[in-house]
């Protein structure tokens, strides 16, 4: 006999089961779309926003997010689970598609049967087991948020609805597999190909063939009913996912990396800044939230949310989603919440686990820029003060401008004011002009370069802060006095390469500065040296020594450079014990998105917190690449009361020891 | 040479300071008389003439009116100086004196030197030595700058003015200084625990030397963070930017953050074990010692004098 | 209502300070400039009131060189209607009396109704202009307000007193009325209102001091001795503490 199975068996294959059931596919596919439909409207309340340049790419990151699950997958546990369940019910939505084909077309029209012999035996156990893995997988998720109730893990109705509905449907078409198998298998070759099916046909067996008739229809019905009621409901319900999480996929922020948008300060049509109402968002803002699962992994790893900060950016993302869809005329700021807004390191933790692609800062940028270039309002005096000192002195510290390049002069190094003529220009950053504990990172840095033979330049007193905590803290216009300033400084030098010991720097002048007509190359310490390192021009005399090292922010997920460091610690002689939390789920030190200029007066010290995990390592030095880390964990270590346990060092510093 | 001093009375009593325009007189070798609007139940020990208005008439701040009484005796006295404190009463009437007479008015004179009055410029970070070319100056003196070693004693001569003059500014009344709540950016004596303090009972040495010195106790960042003092008393960038005559540094090591937000104090005094810290380069005083043993004593030798 | 608000551009106080070649005063070289801070209050107190009383004028005036313009325009964009340069290059030799002449001869005939201005400034610090330019002006003074409510003509202000109390004193217009630090806090120019400054009046005048003539000259300008020089004690704690009363008595006015 040929391995097949009577399509619409014990249903009809006549008008009376084609009409009714292809109507209601329409009525679902209306509803669907009328939905879907309302929701557009909505998105379209925001500013416009080309994300549809580089379809090639963004195609690609859509299959790889969608298909391979690559995001989602990051995470093992309900990530895991999702993926399984969400490859087995493609499985079972292809098989069938494959059955309506044959059965409603090819069949139908031409003829042609293909659910036949072997492919059918195959055909038959893949979609059994899919349906069991499935169930299973469900159960597992099922169990999680019922259950185990992980902390933060928002549950709403919805998740009852689809966790019922995928039950429903899933159980339904076990059943129908098994009344028909009841009837038309039992004893064939074939049923052993169903396992599943087999087994709920044998629980069924007490049933006459009448009754297991009856039963095949009346629930061949329902799993209809259920899977149109299913796809009609994806618009209205957090199944919405399944399109606007994929469609994200495509519509996502292509970069660079945590490169914000630069406003137009010329345009004098322009009125308002920054983002205080719906209206003022772009309409991808809008669409994020409704691409959002809260699968709060953004909130599991954002530094505010876990001290005690009244900032959550999955919160934040679904208070955009709630204003646009029963309030727009509601007014942010006072939705989110100032405390909210401020709290935001910009560390990019939410971005970048992110499985659905939303762009957290920069919603939070607009709504900062909108408090400080509309209001004027800052998270404190503190902060006004330090953008002050900044239009004063060019340094949000207060120091006399004058005095930047002091550090330096008994080093040899010049400023190319006196001397242009350098292999690279060294942007010193404020940090590391001022700051004593900082200038000894400078004065290591310079050491190395000179052991390497490489003769660096800095700008002197004509440097002034690269503008980037001002930019993060919303002050657009200050940002953009400082860079254009900045960039004709530099453009007059004629210099070719720079080189940063601040991440924050580096980043600012690698990315932000390009729609400056900037074009000179940039990179940071850790790589220049690491280069250097390599390449054998700069000569180290290894000395074992045990640390740990902290991925800053803007080093490590703003830019991917996990290993150039981690090589140069290495090529010192040290021994890296990872902490917990290491590369792309490092935790943030606390100051950056400018809040290295704030007081941090809400919950715990985020700083103390990371230190906390640097000494859970066992080793007595941390390891870092940025001032700003340096500074944070100088002060964390005294208030984790671990001066005498653990010492914050930048690598530059390890490094010089060793030449 | 004659000197006209005027001296303070509010809030119902004579201003105790006026020692400090005695002792002005004192360096000059100068003749002095005395003008108070004031009570002539709240003398001062002065013997010289005094030219009192009574302050039940006149008013404890009324500008227009106190300079009709001030002129007056100038009228009379002719002084070649007329003495000020550089205080809210001496700044507000002083250049009033100084229009009406056409003289020179040099204020918050610091010191005399080679006979010519100095005064500080830009923060007391430079100074500035002023000859008036007028025959009559008016001087308004900074707080501390003059001192008696002993109080001053004597009895004035006491000389009852009066005028006839009105004036549009008004004072209502007093408000008191507030109590609850601190405000370290006010405080002109700060001294603040640094992590060197070492455990948070020590944090009361600390506090008990800012008692002893009149003025309030602060904190450094991770003493804060460590939640041994409250949010408020935080000095530095992210806490309080203060500007005290007298900042003590006791155990702070000197953050950038910190030394920022307190650099401008007119006088420095760390106290640290480690010579080198960061504290050091913006130090008046760099007391090497351990503040557990140093503190007490301190605060002892001061509650003695 | 007519306001003027009289601001002065100083150094930051953090600058490296040099004495000019004439010996009189700071070189300009290798200086941040700002805007005096207790300036800041007076124009943030000045464009409160209009925006109390909504039907006010505010004129911001500056004396000094051409760059002074720059510290105007934060004066502008903070909210002040127009601005007056009084274009003079010599003004940091001029002494209080001569500059409160410069300013009493531009206000005598605009009827302002209220004249605010710092109490003091960062650099000179003399603490007269505004008392003078209202006794040249023949109206009321109030020094050092940390308080101010207006109601229909009538001020009233709080004075700070030494000690931390305030004095309570009510005025009425016109008056010149000089800020002390604390009064409000000054606002940061939304961008909005920047881009607007750039477009308002600003109108130089030439300096003339009308016919108050010198009383006074610089005879030394120089860097005071190192109060302590980062003088460092060590030894035993009752010897240190010693030292360090006696440095204090001697240096700093806090245990007189």
């Amino acid at each position: 006999m040929e391995f097949t199975r009577e399509i619409y068996w014990n249903v009809g294959h006549g008008f009376t089961t084609l009409a009714p059931m292809y109507g209601l596919l329409l009525v679902a596919l209306a509803v669907f779309a009328l939905g879907f439909l309302k929701r557009i409207k909505v998105y379209r309340l925001g500013q416009p926003l080309d994300r549809t340049d580089q379809r090639g790419e963004r195609i690609k990151h859509m299959l790889e997010n969608v298909l391979l699950q690559t995001k989602v997958a990051r995470v093992p546990g309900a990530g895991t689970a999702h993926s399984l369940f969400f490859w087995s019910f493609v499985v079972l939505f292809i098989g069938t598609t494959l059955i309506v084909a044959q059965a409603d077309f090819t069949d139908l029209l031409f003829n042609v049967k293909f659910l036949k012999g072997t492919f059918y035996q195959l055909f038959s156990l893949t979609l059994d087991l899919a349906g069991l893995v499935a169930v299973v997988m469900l159960g597992a998720l099922l169990t999680r948020r019922y259950l185990i109730r992980p902390e933060g893990l928002v549950t709403k109705t919805d998740d009852a609805l689809m966790h019922g509905l995928l039950f429903a449907i899933l159980l339904t078409g076990f059943l129908i597999e098994g009344a028909r198998m009841a009837v038309t298998e039992m004893g064939t070759p074939l049923a052993g190909w169903s396992p599943v099916g087999l087994a709920v046909a044998k629980m069924l067996g007490g049933l006459d063939e009448a009754g297991l008739r009856s039963l095949h229809v009346g629930l061949w019905w329902l799993h209809l009913v259920l899977a149109l009621g299913f796809i009609a409901v994806i618009p209205y319900s957090k199944f919405r996912h399944i399109v606007t999480t994929s469609a994200n996929a495509f519509l996502a922020d292509r970069g660079p990396t945590g490169k914000l948008t630069t406003v137009n300060l010329e345009d004098e049509t322009i009125e308002k800044f920054g983002a205080s109402e719906l209206s003022d968002l772009r309409w991808k803002d809008i669409f994020d939230a409704d691409a959002c699962t809260l699968c709060k992994r953004c909130q599991d790893r954002c530094p505010a949310f876990n001290t005690g900060k009244p900032l959550s950016p999955m919160q934040l993302v679904n208070q955009i989603g709630e204003v646009a869809f029963a309030n727009p005329q509601a007014n942010l700021i006072e939705t989110i919440g100032r405390d909210a807004i401020w709290a935001c390191t910009t560390c990019r933790a939410c971005q970048d686990i992110c499985p659905a692609s939303i762009e957290h800062v920069n919603k939070i940028i607009e709504l900062r820029r909108n408090l400080v270039l509309m209001e004027g309002e800052f998270p404190g005096e503190e902060v006004m003060a330090a953008m002050e000192q900044t239009e004063v002195n060019g340094n949000p510290l207060g120091m006399g401008y004058a005095s930047r390049g002091d550090w330096a002069e008994a080093l040899g190094v010049k400023p190319l004011a006196d001397d242009p003529e350098v292999d690279v220009l060294y942007f010193v950053g404020c940090y590391a002009s001022f700051d004593k504990r900082n200038i000894a990172v400078a004065k290591s840095f310079v050491k190395l370069c000179q052991a390497a033979g490489v003769k660096i330049g800095i700008l002197g007193k004509e440097e002034k802060c690269c503008g980037e905590p001002m930019r993060k803290m919303g002050n657009e216009y200050l940002y953009q006095t400082l860079a254009m300033e900045t960039v004709e400084l530099i453009k007059g030098y004629g210099v070719k390469k720079i080189v940063a010991t601040c991440p924050h720097c580096f980043n600012t002048l690698n990315k932000d500065y390009r729609d400056f007509d900037f074009e000179v190359e940039v990179v940071p310490h850790a790589v220049f040296l690491e280069q250097l390192v390599a390449s054998g021009q700069l000569a180290l005399k290894p000395e074992a020594f045990a640390c740990t090292y902290h991925d800053s922010c803007y080093l490590g997920r703003h830019n991917d450079i996990y290993d150039a460091p981690r090589a140069l610690i290495r090529a010192a002689g040290g021994r890296i014990s990872e902490m917990a939390q290491n590369r792309d789920q490092a935790f943030c030190c606390s100051a950056g998105g400018g809040r290295i200029m704030a007081e941090e007066n809400i919950g715990e010290r985020i700083n103390v917190k990371r230190v906390e995990m640097a000494i859970a390592t066992g080793v007595e030095q941390l390891l870092s690449n940025c001032p700003f880390c340096l500074t944070m964990f100088e002060d964390g270590v005294k208030g984790a009361n671990a001066e005498e346990q653990l010492r914050p060092k930048d690598i530059a510093e390890i490094l010089a020891e060793r030449v | 040479m004659k000197t006209l001093l005027v001296a303070e009375f509010r809030e119902g009593k004579l201003r105790v300071k006026y020692s400090q325009l005695i002792a002005f007189a004192q360096q000059q070798g100068s003749e002095a008389s005395m003008f108070l609007v004031g009570s002539p139940g709240d003398l001062p020990q002065f013997n010289g003439p005094l030219y009192l208005a009574d302050v039940a008439k006149y008013g404890e701040y009324n500008p227009s009116v106190h300079k009709q009484l001030l002129l007056d005796v100038i009228a009379k006295e002719q002084p070649d100086q007329i003495v000020f404190h550089h205080s809210s009463y001496g700044w507000d009437l002083a250049p009033r004196i100084a229009v009406a007479l056409k003289a020179a008015q040099i204020a918050e004179v610091v010191a005399v030197e080679e006979g010519l009055p100095v005064v500080p410029v830009c923060n007391a970070k430079l100074r500035r030595k002023i000859k008036p070319t007028t025959a009559q100056t008016v001087l308004t003196l900074q707080a501390g700058a003059f001192g008696l070693e002993d109080d001053p004693v004597g009895t004035p001569t006491v000389v009852a003015i009066d005028a006839d003059a009105a004036g549009k500014v008004q004072c209502t009344g007093y408000e008191a200084a507030k109590i609850e709540g601190v405000d370290l950016t006010k405080s002109e004596i700060i001294v603040s625990a640094g992590r060197g303090v070492g455990k948070p009972e020590n944090v009361a040495m600390v506090q008990a030397l800012a008692k002893a010195l009149g003025g309030e106790y602060g904190a450094s960042r991770p003493v804060v963070d460590a939640g041994w003092v409250e949010h408020n008393r935080q000095v530095g960038t992210t806490g309080s930017t203060v500007t005290p005559k007298l900042y003590v540094a006791c155990g702070i090591s000197g953050a950038i953050q910190h030394l920022a937000g307190m650099k401008k104090s007119e006088f420095i005094v760390a106290v640290n074990t480690d010579k080198d810290a960061p504290i050091g380069e913006v130090a008046n005083v760099l007391v090497v010692a351990d503040l557990k043993q140093f503190l007490p004593v301190l605060t002892e030798k001061l509650n003695a004098l | 209502m007519n306001i003027l608000i009289c601001i002065k551009q100083v150094p930051d106080m953090e600058s490296k300070f040099k004495i000019n070649g004439e010996g009189n005063w700071y070189d300009r070289a290798d200086l941040a400039w700002r805007m005096n801070e207790y300036d800041e209050y007076a124009v943030e107190q000045a464009v409160r009131l209009k925006e109390q009383v909504k039907d006010a004028d505010l004129t911001v005036l500056c004396i000094g060189p051409d760059q002074v313009t720059e510290t105007m325009k934060k004066a502008l964009a903070m909210g002040c209607d127009r601005g007056v340069h009084i274009a003079d290059a010599d003004s940091y030799k001029r002494e209080p009396i001569e500059i409160a002449s410069m300013i009493a001869g531009f206000a005598k005939d605009k009827n302002f109704d209220v004249i605010f201005t710092g109490m003091q400034s960062q650099d000179r610090g003399s603490a007269q202009v505004g008392v003078m330019v209202a006794e040249l002006l023949g109206i009321a003074a109030v020094t050092t307000i940390v308080g101010f409510a207006y109601d229909n003509g009538t001020i009233n202000v709080k004075r700070e007193l030494e000690g931390g109390s305030k004095a309570l004193v009510t005025t009425t217009t016109p008056v010149v009325l000089t800020c002390q630090l604390g009064l409000n806090t000054p606002r940061y120019p939304t961008l909005p209102n920047i881009m607007k400054a750039k477009k308002k009046e600003l109108l130089t005048l030439a300096a003339d001091a009308g016919s108050v003539g010198s009383r006074q000259e610089t005879a030394a300008f120089y860097f005071p001795e190192k109060k302590g020089g980062g003088i460092v004690l060590e030894g035993d704690a009752a010897e240190l503490a010693d030292k360090l009363i006696h440095l204090l008595k001697e240096k700093t006015g806090v245990l007189a």
